[in-house]
């Protein structure tokens, strides 16, 4: 019996189906083959506009600016020649290339077809106001990227472009599709989830003619969320000016949060080739040499020179090895072994404040095989080498410090004390990057905290400092950081310290120049401080690629405090 | 006999030939490997999907019987892997990837939970004639079952699926129905779901939402969930008495029909064969269905029954959800189109129950 009720259920079932399909397809078939033939329906769908960057102060670095697209709806044949006449007309195109274009576009007769790009306001105007005549006209407003500083801070920024193959098949799942713009790099790349748009639209029903019958439905674009950023605009200008003509990575920091208040590096690019997409500058900018997409700030990995000496100084003096009054004779080189280790001139006693002040090899070549190279190893760790920083940028490198077991291990040689050598003075295999270098820096500037740097300070207005990684308290002795911070204002305010020409500035700086020898090339110059000196603000690091010495660098990072106090922000 | 066996052969040949014809329509123009490849995958799977057929109808179906609960057991395993890696990667996650296939085990489920409460309401011999399900009380005919029920629905809605969960709840309450429980019980059943909706309603996810209101007024989202909807109405609609013709679909080809080779295949092939063509796929359904139950009606043992019926009927709402789906007369839930849509586990799945029809038709004289 219930069987039986079931049968006739199925039979209904199919038969109501079957009712249904008859009144779409029959009864309101002509309906519905009018609004597929004609397009009657269309979606228009609308940009939100993408997250703005901003400086600490909220001044604007990035922006959007509307772009126009004109595209012709071709359903109507015969109006098209006149419709492309009129266009070629106002866009001052040739006709036949108009028309080229349009039929190499052409999909179907109720799809638009894209025929010009990103065109002028006025023009844009220009062409609404023929629409009546014309009605198959488009016009889209998008969003672009505008970059009204051109190459400022350009690797701290980055750069959009069209999705990749790799970066779609990981973000597929988070609403990621072909052909969406994405960051290259810098914030737009680690922080493009936020800054991202979302799409909206209208669904509206046209008539044959293309007119407006009515609006279906609407859904609001979501424009992406500003990110604020804690580089100060002013100092990052006039860090970039003196950075003018030569190779190499200045950071500009504060000591106590870690906050990153300017990044330069050259060689720069500047995104908005990317918006214009001319492919010549773009492939020329890929195939330079001199690679100036790297943020070299935080992925260049680079022999540190003298400024690794304060590290050994420091671990001689927890180890308690040596103390102040430990004193040795640099006659200008020495001998580890058979080997002959010079140092860059003569210097006769020294204690650490003047090995310090001088930038003496062979004081630290003593030191370093007093303490032995383990030890150098293990406080270099603790000073944040080796590692990354865990700065909020992409593409961080960790660089590398060497150890006996990792000698033994990655090459199968034993250490030598030469090696010891080479490492006490920053040279040998040891690689390290500009920001671990400020952030070893750091920690004589605020006495004795190692922090996180980073450079986003807030999300749509919401402060996300909270979400920051604490800093860490290295466990010094205080008698050891202020030793080595009277050395490093020594350096400064010593005739003989090799950064004496900092000495005329009017705020007292304290740091250390560092000359890092390069195989067959010209050495790499370091110069990295603080100031004011007993309260610093900031913590600077200038970086000159084959700079030639740390002397260079030191009249680099003159030159910028000298414009940092002429704009009055020290 | 023979004779029926064969026909639900030639009927699922000839619907999967139907389907073939409208997948290699919808994705012969697009570009990327994937989209060429896979009315040829789908040959694939059918060239094995008859293999199976072929097995299964070999394979006497009362193993089942002993197989139960081991089938039981290994679909929740199967939904277990899948819910514990959805929760590994974040997202939705409907299948298993074994190798070089992927296999959806909320279609498994489907087959299974059919089997076991075939197996839950009959006895093995065919003496007992009646059904004891009326000596039943509420606890054993209807609770116990539904918690075996539950379990499964539960992990697939998770994933999140809820046209199939939705599935198995459809398919016990037919179950129970047939198998003759007290129509007291179900109904009280019935009315506990419709009291329990708007608690339901809270565990939705937004999308899930969407979809339910958007079934009752497409236009409220035009570009998303809505767009679908109104997209396959247009394209059955447009194919008029004759269709427009095989290949000449605007609609899916000029891809504003989403998922045209999975969910929306239906309106693909109405858009192209028009009203004629769809009514002839209707009947073409309909005939298996019936098939299945008349092999139900003459099978003598209760199991063989409940089973014949079951499989008869998962296939028969699944497709009367789809196609309704396809015409707004239904929310967008996820069923495939057994036999048409693109996709291995389906087809498989299909197979393996149309074969066990067969074999519950082969062996009506019980020894």
């Amino acid at each position: 019996m219930r069987v039986k009720i079931v049968s006739w259920i199925v039979i209904f079932g199919f038969l109501f189906l079957a009712l249904n399909i008859l009144n779409i397809e029959l009864i309101q078939g002509r309906k519905f083959e009018n609004l597929s033939n004609q397009n009657c329906i269309r979606l228009i769908p609308q940009e939100g506009s993408r997250g703005r960057i901003l400086d600490r102060q909220g001044n604007i670095i990035i922006d959007n600016n509307l772009s126009y697209d004109v595209m012709v709806a071709p359903y109507e044949n015969d109006q098209i020649n006149k419709t492309l006449l009129g266009l070629a007309n106002i866009l001052n195109a040739n006709f036949k290339d108009m028309k080229d274009t349009f039929r190499n576009k052409y999909i179907a007769s109720f799809m638009p077809v894209t025929i010009a790009k990103n065109i002028d306001v006025k023009k844009a105007i220009a062409l609404e106001e023929l629409k009546p005549d014309l009605d198959n006209i488009m016009i889209q407003p998008y969003p672009l990227r505008s970059y009204p500083y051109g190459r400022l801070a350009c690797h701290v920024l980055g750069y959009l472009n069209e999705i990749d193959l790799w970066r779609l098949t990981k973000l597929a799942n988070y609403g990621y599709k072909t052909r969406d713009i994405v960051g290259f790099g810098g914030v737009e790349e680690k922080y493009d989830y936020f800054l991202r748009q979302e799409a909206g639209g209208l669904s509206v029903e046209v008539d044959h003619r293309g007119r407006l019958v009515s609006v279906l439905g609407f859904r609001p674009p979501r424009n992406g969320k500003d990110i604020q950023l804690t580089i100060d605009l002013k100092i990052q200008k006039i860090v970039e000016e003196n950075l003018k003509g030569r190779n190499g990575s200045v950071i500009h920091m504060d000591p106590y949060s870690g906050e990153i208040i300017a990044m330069a590096n050259k060689p720069n690019f500047n995104p908005s080739v990317f918006v214009k997409k001319s492919d010549s500058s773009i492939l020329n900018l890929f195939a330079d040499s001199d690679a100036p997409f790297i943020n070299r700030a935080i992925s260049g990995v680079y022999p540190a020179g003298s400024i690794f000496k304060l590290v050994v100084a420091t671990a001689a003096l927890e180890t308690g090895k040596i103390n102040l009054s430990t004193t040795f004779s640099c006659p200008g080189s020495t001998y580890i072994g058979k080997q002959k280790f010079s140092c860059w001139n003569t210097h006769n006693l020294q204690n650490l404040t003047s090995a310090i002040t001088n930038s003496c090899n062979v004081f630290f070549y003593r030191t370093g095989l007093l303490i032995g190279a383990q030890t150098i190893y293990d406080y270099a760790i603790k000073f944040g080498f080796s590692h990354p920083t865990a700065i909020d940028l992409p593409y961080e490198a960790g660089g590398y410090v060497p150890s006996p077991l990792l000698k033994k291990i990655y090459r199968f040689r034993n250490w030598f004390d030469g090696d010891t050598a080479n490492l006490a003075i920053g040279q040998g295999e040891l690689l390290v990057t500009p920001i671990q270098i400020i952030r070893m820096m750091t920690v004589f500037a605020n006495k004795g905290t190692l922090v996180t740097p980073y450079i986003v300070k807030a999300i749509d207005g919401e402060d996300i400092v909270n979400l920051k990684s604490r800093a860490v308290r290295l466990s010094l002795k205080n008698s050891t950081i202020n030793y080595i911070r009277q050395g490093l204002r020594s350096v400064v305010a010593d005739p003989k310290g090799t950064a004496n020409a900092l000495s005329s500035l009017p705020v007292s700086v304290a740091g250390k120049t560092g000359t890092a020898q390069v195989h067959q090339s010209s050495p790499h110059g370091w110069f990295v401080g603080f100031f004011p000196y007993q309260t610093p603000k900031f913590v600077i690091c200038v970086f000159l690629e084959h700079g030639g010495s740390g002397h260079a660098s030191s009249l680099v990072a003159k030159q910028i405090i000298e414009g940092m106090i002429q704009e009055g922000l020290i | 006999m023979r004779n029926v066996n064969l026909t639900i052969l030639i009927i699922a040949i000839l619907i999967v030939s139907a389907g073939i014809l409208s997948i290699y329509s919808s994705s012969y123009q697009r570009e990327g490997e994937f989209w060429q490849l896979i009315y040829k995958r789908q040959i694939l799977w059918f060239v094995l999907g008859l293999i199976l057929f072929l097995f299964i109808s070999n394979f006497n179906y009362r193993r089942f019987w002993d197989m139960t609960y081991f089938l039981y057991g290994f679909v929740l395993f199967l939904l277990f892997l899948v819910f514990i890696l959805g929760i590994v990667r974040l997202g939705a996650q409907r299948w298993l990837k074994f190798i070089w296939f992927n296999v959806q085990p909320s279609e498994i489920a489907k087959l299974v939970m059919v089997i076991f409460l075939a197996r839950y309401f009959s006895t093995k011999s065919a003496e007992v004639v009646s059904l004891q399900v009326n000596k039943m009380g509420i606890l054993r005919a209807l609770i116990l079952p539904l918690l075996f029920v539950v379990i499964p629905m539960g992990l697939i809605m998770e994933q999140p699926d809820l046209g199939s969960g939705a599935m198995l709840l459809l398919i016990f309450i037919t179950m129970l129905y047939l198998a003759g429980v007290r129509f007291r019980y179900i109904s009280i059943f019935l009315l506990i779901i419709i009291i329990c909706l708007p608690v339901l309603w809270h565990f939705l996810r937004d999308y899930q939402r969407d979809r339910l209101l958007v079934f009752l007024d497409p236009n409220i989202d035009p570009l998303g969930a809505g767009y679908t909807v109104i997209q396959s109405k247009i394209a059955i609609g447009s194919g008029g008495f004759f269709g427009k013709g095989w290949l000449k679909g605007s609609q899916s080809q000029l891809r504003f029909l989403p998922e045209s080779h999975t969910d929306f295949i239906f309106a693909t092939f109405a858009e192209e064969w028009g009203f004629l063509g769809s009514c002839a796929l209707l009947f073409l359904y309909y005939l298996l269905i019936r098939q299945g139950i008349a092999i139900a009606q003459r099978s003598r043992d209760n199991f063989g029954k409940l089973l014949a019926f079951g499989i008869s009927l998962m296939l028969g709402l699944q497709v009367f959800i789809n196609i309704a789906m396809n015409l707004g007369l239904a929310p967008v839930v996820g069923l495939p189109l057994p036999l048409m849509s693109y996709g291995g586990s389906s087809l498989f799945l299909t197979f393996i129950s149309l074969g066990i029809l067969s074999n519950i038709n082969k062996t009506r004289t019980v020894f």
